[in-house]
């Protein structure tokens, strides 16, 4: 017990570290995080026209999608600002970067994922909050929905970036595929499941595991699809343990890069 | 006497317009040449846009279904899909100048720029302009195949030289406008950020992401005063919809936008430069 609770203690300090560090630019943090914002808000702008124009689609109403933003943007904005360094695992490999974190007495993988913030997906963050303050049920039922929502989303996005990034434990150099992989998901859980059919949807629900955000706000938020939700709670479990697994089995074949580095 | 003295001063000057010509030629040799050496790299880095097309065939696909008709605002499934491959390839080809103007003005680079005997703006300009036209058929190479893949061959005839013309004043303008973001440089540490925010007005009011007839009525006159739609939509219209009546309006927009926007520059350049003080070297 007074080891989980020690753990809690260095992730919140850790955090704490992070946004005080970010924040000690204040003009820089304000206009990242408001740059993400206005990058978000470009597609709010074209479903807003594209559904103006065709106010259903496949079942699908604007609130719906604009939901489904809210719950995209805010599990890979969480990800970026609680686990920031998960997007920079393949570089951190590759460069023999993590030597500093395995002589530390703390979890290696836990360690490197909460040492960095990113600032700019604190924009994705309020980003989010705007959308389901607007779109979303604001009764102590809906906002529960949401969290879960959020959970679901934030781990998938976590652990699927951390399996692709682990992949440079194995192969080298995989900055570039993991890249590809991690937009892949980003881009896939950004737009409706129901517009893809056959082979499309096939890989949403295995390969690129996006259909499984993406469809949150069907089958949770509007009303709760039990076989879907235990299937997206069952595949964000599977990759934490997964993604956990993928990435102690490559740190075996770690080598160090002898590099000499001080946290600070 | 007197006439020949003016007809050798004529020639002079043409001579040395022409000197001018090879040298801008000769810096946008450079950058192809620069730029053909990571062919491979660009070819990479398109994956991203097979990923977008494919989801964009997907929504279009579905729309087409549920709206039961052939035509969408003039546009049929097939037209709008290789609007967006045009778009899409239109402007993942164009470079970031504001990371490059940024970069010379921090490390003084700039200097020795302006101390060349070219023009600092037409020096960039056959650069960028070099650039693009790399960028933009490798894009197009990885788009049309998807497109070719799921659409079959297209039979635009007449729309590929007149995207390609209307292409060289959409770059131009892009590139004016940019430029004038980039600029900014001379009096802010950082334009990344108005750049950024260009890039959005591009892809929205622009027409990238959709042509600007499918927008609400209001929307779309106001679009029509604005310089983006010379830019994106323009090329993409007229590739996959041409019409020489309306291609010659456009072009005659565009020179419109040129000149301005243009003038615009010259007098953000010089402002800016006689502002600049570099120091070391």
């Amino acid at each position: 017990m007074s080891t989980a609770v020690n753990v809690w203690r260095f992730v919140w300090t850790c955090w704490k570290l992070n946004l005080a560090g970010a924040m000690e630019f204040r003009l820089s943090f304000l206009l990242t995080a408001g740059m993400m914002f206005v990058n978000n808000t470009v597609w709010i702008f074209f479903w807003g026209i594209f559904f103006h124009r065709f106010p259903v689609i496949n079942g699908w109403e604007v609130r719906d999608v604009m939901m489904m933003w809210a719950v995209s943007a805010g599990g890979v904005g969480l990800m970026n600002v609680l686990f920031g360094h998960a997007n920079r695992l393949a570089t951190l490999i590759a460069t023999g970067q993590l030597d500093a974190y395995l002589v530390q007495p703390k979890p290696v993988l836990l360690h490197v994922l909460v040492s960095r913030m990113s600032v700019a997906a604190i924009g994705d963050c309020l980003f989010s909050l705007v959308l389901f303050i607007i779109f979303g049920d604001l009764t102590p039922d809906g906002m529960a929905k949401f969290v879960s929502a959020l959970v679901i989303a934030t781990l998938i996005f976590l652990f699927f970036t951390l399996i692709v990034h682990s992949l440079a434990f194995y192969i080298g150099n995989a900055e570039g595929l993991s890249f590809q992989f991690y937009n892949g998901l980003l881009a896939f859980s950004t737009y409706p499941t129901d517009i893809f059919h056959g082979w499309g949807r096939v890989m949403l629900f295995t390969v690129i595991p996006a259909g499984f955000i993406s469809y949150l706000p069907i089958g949770l938020l509007r009303e709760i699809q039990l076989s879907y939700l235990l299937a997206a709670i069952g595949a964000a479990l599977a990759l934490t343990a997964g993604g956990c697994c993928f990435f102690y089995r490559g740190l075996r074949r770690y080598s160090s890069g002898s590099m000499m580095a001080m946290r600070m | 006497m007197h006439g020949v003295r003016q007809r050798s001063t004529e020639g002079g000057r043409r001579g040395s317009r022409l000197a001018k010509l090879l040298k801008y030629a000769a810096v946008g040799k450079v950058t192809i040449r620069n730029h053909l050496a990571y062919v491979t790299d660009f070819f990479i880095r398109s994956i991203f846009l097979i990923i977008i097309l494919y989801i964009f065939i997907q929504l279009w696909n579905t729309t087409f279904r549920g709206e039961g008709t052939e035509l969408i605002a003039g546009y049929s499934f097939e037209q709008i899909i290789w609007y967006l491959i045009f778009a899409e390839s239109f402007v993942i080809a164009c470079p970031s100048l504001s990371t490059k103007i940024e970069e010379e003005v921090k490390s003084g680079d700039i200097g020795y720029k302006l101390a060349r005997p070219v023009s600092y703006l037409w020096f960039h300009y056959a650069g960028y302009m070099s650039e693009v036209f790399i960028r933009m058929p490798i894009n197009l190479a990885v788009g049309g195949m998807l497109g070719i893949l799921v659409l079959g061959p297209p039979g635009f005839g007449w729309g590929w030289p007149g995207f390609l013309l209307v292409s060289v004043g959409a770059f131009t303008i892009n590139f004016l406008l940019n430029m004038m973001l980039a600029l900014c440089a001379f009096w802010v540490e950082e334009t990344r950020g108005l750049e950024f925010v260009y890039h959005k007005f591009l892809f929205t009011v622009g027409g990238m992401l959709m042509p600007l007839e499918l927008f609400p009525q209001v929307l779309q006159k106001v679009c029509a005063w604005l310089p983006f739609q010379a830019i994106v939509y323009f090329a993409a219209r007229t590739a996959v919809s041409f019409d020489a009546e309306a291609m010659w309006r456009m072009l005659g927009t565009q020179a419109f936008w040129i000149a301005g926007l243009g003038a615009a520059l010259m007098f953000i350049y010089r402002k800016g430069v006689s502002k600049l003080h570099v120091n070391g070297g």
